[in-house]
């Protein structure tokens, strides 16, 4: 009784407090069966600033209004503040999105490694490079990131791939957008824990209650995400998204996929997150089999189940059984759940040149187009007159109409290549170019272990053929392509094998040659140089 | 080089990477496992019993690995050689690993064909339901930092070259092979699994690959902890019995040469050195692994030596897990040990440092020996003709004559040396060509006729009478040991085993080719040489063709080598005796 009071006391005191500064917190968690028995899991945490506005560049040599926050994560609203961004991606993955098996993501940034992109307004005492160079560092210390490594060497600006999400406010300042990806960085506990430490629950209670170190870590796919963005008429949102695919199969001990919050996440949800104006878990229901699914959702349909943490029983502890299968059988043909389906290898065994070749298919009966996106470090160097198109062994260059090209400059800036390729229906293309490795200065090679180099993912955003859309008669294959507009397809990274010293190895030789020459040269000059006389001791000098 | 197999020789091989760790894990392939590889056997033994296609065996394992849940495809290729064509069908799986961005891959592998025999046709069938009981339990766990990629290989070597090449995107004038759909990082390293026989007693290690290359003694050293600890199966080097009656000592040998341990520890050595320097020469793989360090991937073959008993699938099962575990942990290539190394005995190894000088040392004495005789060439050792004019003051009769210096023709002998290894790529040339093949008794008779006969004509020179020019063969023998001396002793870097064959056969004969008066020695002495040039033609019919395919099928430079390198500085050598001296 006591217990309740305070808590009661407790939330009607948070709620007033959230009423006078209007800022919302809404979590949800969306879990969706996946066709190879996986489970993908997304949750997302967004809080909005009602009526906020990002800080106008202008005003940054000026004091700044005082920030005063309730939900709203202040250490990240400084940051925001004191650089003037208007939006900004920041995601962290680890692992490789499987498109063909799990179709599109729900969260969209799923490029391995950690990739930051934000929107900035220009003006003011501090330049957009300045700024950016600041945001990199201010983020790596807020979330223990090598994001201090995004640095000029991998920051481009391509425009047209990375549009923002929100709204851009005063029409009259020019944006410019910041993009660098990182493929190397690895994403663990020391990323985890100060990202729940944003969240006003942490991971107490609530949805975010189920953000379990040890069984996210261990999942086949996993990544934090946070996203900013202004919303014209509403304020500044942040939202906090982890993403993870988990497979029940692999953990359960009798190969079936039944899962459960507890399967999967190891906890159940003991208590709602008394701040949050909803809490909502949404579970997509498999389709054309016999499943049972407990507890009782608050709604139902027949393709979502939607349950209100709130007004749930707890703990709650969600789950969806296959009562007919005493064990999970893999399908053995999954069909691509994509529109395309791309494939990225770098061949060539030498250190010297190698050859990047795509192979981009299109899955559907109707001509589409994609936007292609490299943005790679100067460690790779394009020779773009050798860039072919080939569909089925014929030469077909006009399917790919280059957009802009920026190339790179050794030591100094990385290369930009944007592209929209024509993809006919049902068919394969394959893009081939030559790609030549450079020397590094010695400085340049990491002090630690040297497995090669990561080199970021490539981005394809596939769209309706502007033919296909004229010519399309089915409304749905339509709908289907405008949904899947802006969805932005990430390949795997690739590494590179650049000539590297054995840094001991010479050193340990020069150093050995050195000596035995020196004593080599020190004895033969001494021999050859001297000159040996008989010295005759006069004895009557002596004496 | 007779020293080399020495038992004082060599040191113990030793684990030089720290993040290797070799041994330290659980291993977790348990009988479960074990009973679902014998039923993979049977399944794979009821395709062979009915005769299936390639085809077909394909099918079979590209759903079986589906039905593990794993992305899998096949690959068709097609060779085309001199000796006619070869198709297959190869099946490939990708486990992509949880959480790694799938940059880095290892590779488990068998070929459908045991290197029993060479390929003989021996089914390895046991190594691919190991592949197949492996890829459904080894998919299970979440540690692994690289992918895993099971690859099955149709027939000995050709299946993985049509593979590993498409994997790599480098493309072969005769072969014809599909491109892979499916893709992962970069290989690192690969273990390729033999096991033809019903059980085994040993497991043997093989790593010669093609060229003479040899992967990171890492591996090996790892793989040889592994077994012996965490599998307690023991390894040896190739599939020679450890026991003592398997050296074959002849029974009239005393007593205290058969119990000496000393002799024993020296017979092991050189069996197994010469079987090194067997495969290492002729730039053999010896194994499918072999075909894999042409990409700087570092793989090796286990060979379960067929034997009634002890160890079975569940041995082989734990000792692969164990050494991909041990691989797994790989932060960077394997660079930390020796990539040159001569191995004695599982676990005794010689450094470059050891074997190297004995190659090196004959080419520096050839070297020299060529060096005197250009000095030799340079000047004349003329008697007076009148004695006891010039140097009464001095007397004796060593004095009685002058040094004369005279010239040296040193284009003469450069236009001999360059025409006779323009005549090893006629020869090279000549037997690339189908009817060569297809005529197993003229065709080498007059291969060999050719390159012997085109010198005689040097016979009928005249003889030379002493003039202020060195005579041509003095030359040509100069110049020839200084070309065999280099030759030697930069190939001893790229392949020890084939420099020191060279500077064994060639080394003495080269030295001693000397000119006579005599016709009939001169003629001898040149039949000699030509045999030791070009007597491989019709004397060794079997390793020409098994040279010759693999210089077509997976780029061996052997064959040309021999042809255009080897047998055209022994031929110098023997125009050198043909050619008339000088009165």
């Amino acid at each position: 009784m006591r217990y309740s009071f305070k808590s009661f006391v407790c939330t009607l005191c948070l709620g007033v407090t959230v009423a006078a500064l209007s800022e919302e917190f809404h979590e949800e968690l969306f879990l969706r069966p996946l066709r190879d028995g996986k489970v993908s899991a997304r949750f997302s945490f967004s809080t909005l600033l009602n009526g906020a506005v990002p800080r106008d560049p202008e005003t940054l040599g000026a004091e700044d209004e005082s920030q005063l926050y309730t939900l709203f994560p202040l250490a990240l609203g400084q940051i925001l503040r004191e650089y003037a961004v208007t939006e900004l991606h920041l995601t962290l993955n680890a692992g490789k999105w499987n498109y063909d098996r799990w179709g599109y993501p729900d969260e969209p940034g799923v490029g391995t490694g950690a990739e930051l992109w934000a929107w900035m307004g220009e003006g003011g005492i501090a330049s957009v490079d300045n700024r950016w160079l600041g945001l990199r560092n201010a983020l790596a210390g807020l979330f223990c990131a090598s994001l201090g490594s995004l640095d000029e060497q991998r920051t481009t600006s391509p425009v047209l791939t990375f549009q923002p999400e929100g709204s851009l406010p005063n029409s009259t300042v020019n944006y410019r957008l910041r993009h660098a990806t990182l493929p190397s960085e690895h994403v663990c506990t020391e990323n985890l824990t100060p990202f729940l430490k944003l969240l006003p629950c942490k991971s107490l209670s609530g949805i975010a209650s189920l953000l379990n170190p040890h069984k996210l870590f261990d999942a086949d796919w996993h990544g934090l995400g946070m996203h900013v963005r202004y919303l014209e008429g509403a304020g500044v949102e942040v939202r906090l998204a982890t993403q993870a695919v988990l497979d029940p199969v692999r953990t359960s001990s009798d190969k079936r996929r039944d899962w459960s919050l507890s399967a999967i996440f190891d906890r159940r949800i003991e208590k709602a997150c008394p701040v949050a104006r909803s809490s909502v878990i949404r579970v997509r229901l498999p389709q054309n089999e016999t499943y049972a699914i407990v507890p009782s959702p608050s709604t139902m349909d027949s393709i979502y189940a939607t349950y209100l943490v709130r007004e749930m029983e707890k703990p709650l502890d969600v789950a969806i059984l296959w009562p007919e299968e005493t064990k999970f059988v893999y399908p053995t043909a999954i069909e691509p759940q994509t529109h395309i389906s791309v494939h990225r290898t770098l061949n060539g065994a030498s250190q010297h040149a190698g050859h990047l070749a795509l192979t981009v298919t299109n899955n559907h009966d109707t001509e589409l187009q994609a936007g292609y996106l490299e943005t790679m470090p100067w460690l790779l160097q394009f020779y773009l007159h050798t860039l072919h198109a080939e569909i089925d062994g014929v030469l077909r260059d006009d399917l790919v109409k280059l957009i802009s090209y920026t190339p790179a400059l050794p030591h100094v800036q990385p290369a930009l290549l944007q592209a929209v390729l024509t993809l006919p229906p049902r068919s394969t293309m394959r893009l081939t170019m030559d790609v030549v490795k450079p020397f590094l200065a010695y400085t340049e090679h990491p002090p630690d272990a040297q497995r090669g180099w990561d080199l970021p993912p490539a981005v394809f955003v596939p769209f309706a053929s502007q033919n296909a859309s004229q010519i399309g008669s089915d409304p749905q294959q339509g709908a289907v392509l405008s949904d899947v507009r802006s969805t932005r397809m990430y390949t795997p990274v690739l590494l590179v094998d650049l000539a590297t010293p054995d840094f001991s190895m010479p050193y340990n030789v020069i150093i050995m040659s050195c000596t035995l020459i020196a004593l080599i040269f020190g004895m033969v000059f001494n021999t050859l140089t001297r000159k040996f006389v008989v010295v005759r001791v006069d004895e009557k000098k002596s004496s | 080089m007779i020293a080399i197999p020495l038992p004082t020789l060599g040191q113990g091989t030793y684990i030089d990477e720290n993040a290797l760790q070799p041994g330290q894990v659980n291993t977790y392939w348990h009988w479960g496992d074990v009973h679902r590889a014998d039923r993979y056997l049977e399944a794979l033994e009821a395709l062979r019993d009915r005769n299936a296609s390639s085809t077909e065996i394909a099918g079979y394992l590209v759903a079986e690995f589906r039905r593990a849940g794993l992305a899998a495809d096949t690959q068709e290729y097609t060779f085309t050689t001199t000796g006619g064509s070869r198709t297959g069908v190869n099946t490939y799986a990708v486990s992509p690993s949880p959480r790694a961005s799938g940059t880095e891959a290892m590779v488990i592998s068998a070929s459908w064909l045991s290197r029993t025999g060479e390929g003989d046709g021996t089914l390895n069938l046991r190594g691919v339901s190991s592949v197949l009981s492996l890829a459904w339990f080894l998919k299970d766990s979440s540690l692994w930092a690289k992918d895993l990629i099971f690859v099955v290989t149709d027939g000995y070597l050709d299946g993985m070259q049509a593979w590993v090449t498409a994997y790599h995107g480098v493309s072969q004038p005769n072969l014809r092979a599909e491109a892979l759909r499916l893709t992962s990082g970069v290989i690192w390293t690969a273990l390729n699994i033999d096991y033809p026989g019903h059980s085994f007693s040993h497991l043997g290690v093989f790593f010669e690959g093609l060229n003479g290359r040899l992967p990171n003694q890492d591996l090996i050293n790892s793989f040889q902890r592994i077994s012996q600890y965490t599998g307690g199966v023991p390894v040896l080097v190739y599939d020679h019995q450890d026991s003592l009656e398997s050296l074959g000592l002849p029974s009239w040998t005393p007593d205290i040469m058969k119990n000496s341990d000393q002799l024993k520890e020296y017979g092991h050595r050189v069996r197994n050195v010469l079987r090194h320097v067997g495969y290492q020469a002729r730039g053999q793989a010896s194994g499918v692994h072999g075909l894999l360090h042409q990409f700087r991937i570092d793989a090796i073959t286990l060979f379960a030596i067929p034997a009634t008993g002890p160890h079975g699938f569940h041995s082989i099962g734990r000792v692969v897990e164990s050494t991909l575990r041990t691989m797994n942990n790989l932060l960077e290539r394997l660079h930390a040990s020796f990539f040159f190394f001569l191995l004695v005995r599982p676990t005794t190894f010689l450094k470059i440092g050891s074997f190297l000088p004995s190659a090196i040392l004959v080419s520096v004495a050839m070297m020299l020996r060529g060096l005197r005789e250009w000095v030799n060439a340079g000047s004349v050792w003329v008697p007076n003709a009148t004695p006891g004019e010039k140097n009464e003051t001095i007397g004796g009769p060593a004095y009685n004559g002058q040094w004369l210096r005279r010239q040296r023709p040193v284009l003469k002998a450069i236009v001999i040396m360059v025409a006779s290894h323009a005549l090893g790529m006629v020869v090279f040339y000549l037997l690339t060509r189908p009817w060569y093949l297809h005529d197993p008794i003229f065709a080498p008779l007059i291969m060999f006729g050719l390159p012997a006969i085109a010198p005689l004509p040097t016979l009928l020179l005249p003889k030379k009478e002493v003039t202020n020019e060195a005579p041509l063969s003095v030359m040509l023998k100069s110049l020839n040991l200084c070309l065999t001396s280099t030759v030697i002793s930069i190939l001893s870097m790229l392949n020890f085993s084939l420099a020191a064959v060279i500077a064994f056969l060639a080394g003495v004969p080269l030295c001693y080719a000397s000119y006579s008066t005599n016709v009939a020695l001169r003629v001898l002495r040149y039949v000699v040489h030509i045999f030791l040039a070009f007597g491989w033609i019709v004397l060794l019919r079997g390793e020409v063709l098994k040279a010759i395919s693999n210089w077509e099928l997976l780029g061996v430079w052997f064959a040309p080598f021999v042809c255009v390198v080897y047998a055209p500085l022994v031929l110098q050598s023997a125009v050198v005796c043909l050619l008339p001296t000088e009165g």
